[in-house]
């Protein structure tokens, strides 16, 4: 009798602990990812929601996603952010984390902060701070018209090229998190390992590549599923550096969404098929990573 | 100890330096133009765009903040920032005591929930979000906006807290729990003060967080009333975008408070901020 009241008390306070972060949290996520498909399907276009007749009409907002050329335009930045996240911010971000944990320079307290410091500003600052630098009236034309006397400012006209400001400024804002989280992983490595290594003759090469590095084999790969993730958070620097422009060439898909839903005539349904798109695309990516963590036993 | 080593390639060391030294101009060099040029008028920075200011003048700030409604952008900031906090910590914590000390055949299913919800990004949801704080009549509240900031910090903030208290001994609950203590008294009494360097971190993870938050307020609320800081001062500038003066005046005014958080703070942000960077 007294051990089945302790279950129900066991029970109740569960509940009680849990339900309220679990329903908001799933008000917030878990029910409009679900909402989001059911309206893809459907013709809903805006208006009361609950109590209306929705249309199903299959795929065909899909269909026609696929066919957009925005759309394609969008998922190639996004891939090209994912890139410059994987190939240029994790790396970057090593160098200097063994750098500094190596005491290889002097004042790296100082050099740790400067990096880290863009990534806690806000993203609309620095898009717009960026975007005055390398518009034809900011200090990047003057100072290259000081070597090219001639030289044209076509980084945000050129359709080709207006990317490549955005990914500059992704790469410099996020280094700095890389930094710090090798770092910290670089500090548990035991010191004493590096020394013997050290004593018996290795060099830095070899404590680099013998020691070092398969220490860190699971912190590379939680940063590549940061990086991998994180590419598709991209929405704020793009909307304050460039708006999508020129010609929508700098979109990426949260912007695709967010054009499809808020600039013009609304167009809901698309705007919720991206949105399943997204979500599935992460969960796909989220499940390879994990495929090869357990194939490779990348944890710590 | 803290002496620079000296082994290494004299060509390595200065490929080294010359990479950090240039990563720490790309960040001082921009900074140091924008505070430079909200000094200037806007007829002086068409003449004068990279040099010293020739008459500093304060004039940009006092009426940035006036135009722009600064006063109402912070404590708009302040508000969001504070309640998704405090209300963030105090779920998690609850939610974590219950994962890892109450034993539930729910906990897979519901913490599991939350493991996902690490990696999937908000973003990916901001139109279903919209219309779903539509449909129940939220749209331009404050609640309207709160409660997605109190979802969005969830997932990290549960795993943190599950993984913190799981690392508290089970025979601290145990012999409470045979002293007659009911689960919400060990929690309050026992726990809630445990958990504080897991709080911190939470704390500070979510101040910088929902401070720069500017993807979801922008589509969630529509009257100047409820706009913070990021909203206000992308609108001051795109309405504003030939007079530089002003426009930089508010991007200092933007950033000044995260810049100070960050340099008061700095090693309990490096430290949460690996803390969060926790395997998928």
């Amino acid at each position: 009798m007294k051990r089945k009241m302790l279950g129900a008390e066991e029970k109740r306070a569960y509940w009680l602990l849990v339900l309220p972060g679990v329903l908001i949290y799933w008000a917030v996520v878990a029910f409009p990812t679900i909402f989001s498909l059911v309206l893809s399907l459907t013709n809903y276009n805006g208006g009361p929601l609950f109590g209306a007749k929705l249309d199903f009409v299959g795929f065909t907002h899909y269909a026609r996603m696929f066919k957009d050329q925005y759309f394609w335009i969008s998922l190639k930045n996004n891939i090209y952010i994912m890139l410059i996240s994987l190939f240029g911010q994790i790396p970057l971000g090593f160098l200097f984390a063994y750098v500094i944990h190596r005491r290889l320079v002097k004042q790296r307290d100082f050099f740790q902060t400067m990096i880290y410091l863009p990534s806690v500003i806000s993203t609309i600052v620095i898009g717009i701070l960026w975007q005055s630098f390398f518009s034809p009236y900011g200090p990047f034309t003057e100072l290259m018209q000081k070597f090219i006397p001639n030289w044209e400012n076509e980084l945000f006209y050129d359709p080709k090229k207006a990317i490549l400001p955005v990914l500059f400024v992704i790469l410099w804002m996020y280094t700095g998190t890389y930094l710090i989280i090798f770092l910290a992983n670089l500090q548990k490595i035991d010191p004493a390992l590096i020394e013997a290594a050290r004593i018996d003759g290795a060099s830095e090469w070899q404590v680099l590549t013998r020691i070092i590095l398969p220490c860190l084999s699971g912190v590379i790969l939680t940063t590549a599923i940061l990086a991998i993730s994180g590419s598709l958070k991209s929405f704020d620097l793009v909307f304050a550096m460039t708006a999508g422009n020129p010609a929508r060439r700098t979109s990426v898909l949260s912007l695709y969404m967010y054009d499809n839903a808020f600039r013009g005539a609304p167009n809901y349904p698309r705007a919720n098929a991206i949105s399943v798109f997204m979500v599935v695309l992460s969960l796909i990516l989220i499940w390879i990573v994990r495929l090869t963590e357990s194939r490779f036993g990348g944890r710590e | 100890m803290m002496r620079v080593r000296s082994d290494f390639h004299p060509l390595l060391r200065f490929f080294v330096y010359a990479m950090m030294i240039l990563f720490t101009l790309l960040t001082i060099a921009p900074l140091i133009w924008l505070i430079l040029s909200s000094f200037k008028t806007t007829t002086e920075f068409q003449l004068n765009r990279i040099g010293w200011p020739q008459n500093p003048t304060f004039f940009n700030y006092t009426s940035a903040w006036k135009l722009g409604k600064f006063g109402t952008l912070f404590l708009n900031s302040l508000f969001f920032t504070i309640a998704s906090t405090l209300a963030i910590i105090f779920l998690a914590v609850s939610a974590g005591f219950a994962f890892a000390k109450i034993r539930s055949k729910a906990t897979p299913i519901l913490h599991g929930s939350f493991v996902i919800g690490i990696l999937l990004t908000i973003q990916s949801i901001m139109v279903p979000l919209f219309l779903l704080v539509n449909a129940v009549g939220l749209y331009n509240t404050r609640t309207g906006v709160l409660i997605p900031y109190i979802g969005m910090g969830m997932p990290m903030a549960v795993y943190l807290c599950t993984e913190f208290i799981k690392g508290i001994p089970d025979s601290v609950v145990e012999s409470a729990r045979i002293d007659g203590a009911s689960y919400l008294k060990i929690l309050q009494a026992i726990i809630w003060p445990m958990t504080r360097p897991v709080a911190v971190t939470l704390a500070i993870l979510n101040i910088a967080g929902v401070w720069n938050e500017f993807m979801l307020i922008n589509i969630l609320v529509s009257s100047e009333s409820l706009r913070t800081l990021p909203v206000g001062i992308l609108r001051f500038s795109s309405a504003l975008s030939s007079d530089y003066g002003r426009q930089f005046a508010a991007l200092v005014i933007g950033m000044l408070p995260m810049v100070i958080f960050y340099l008061v703070f700095r090693n309990q942000i490096t430290k949460g901020v690996s803390a969060g960077a926790i395997k998928g």
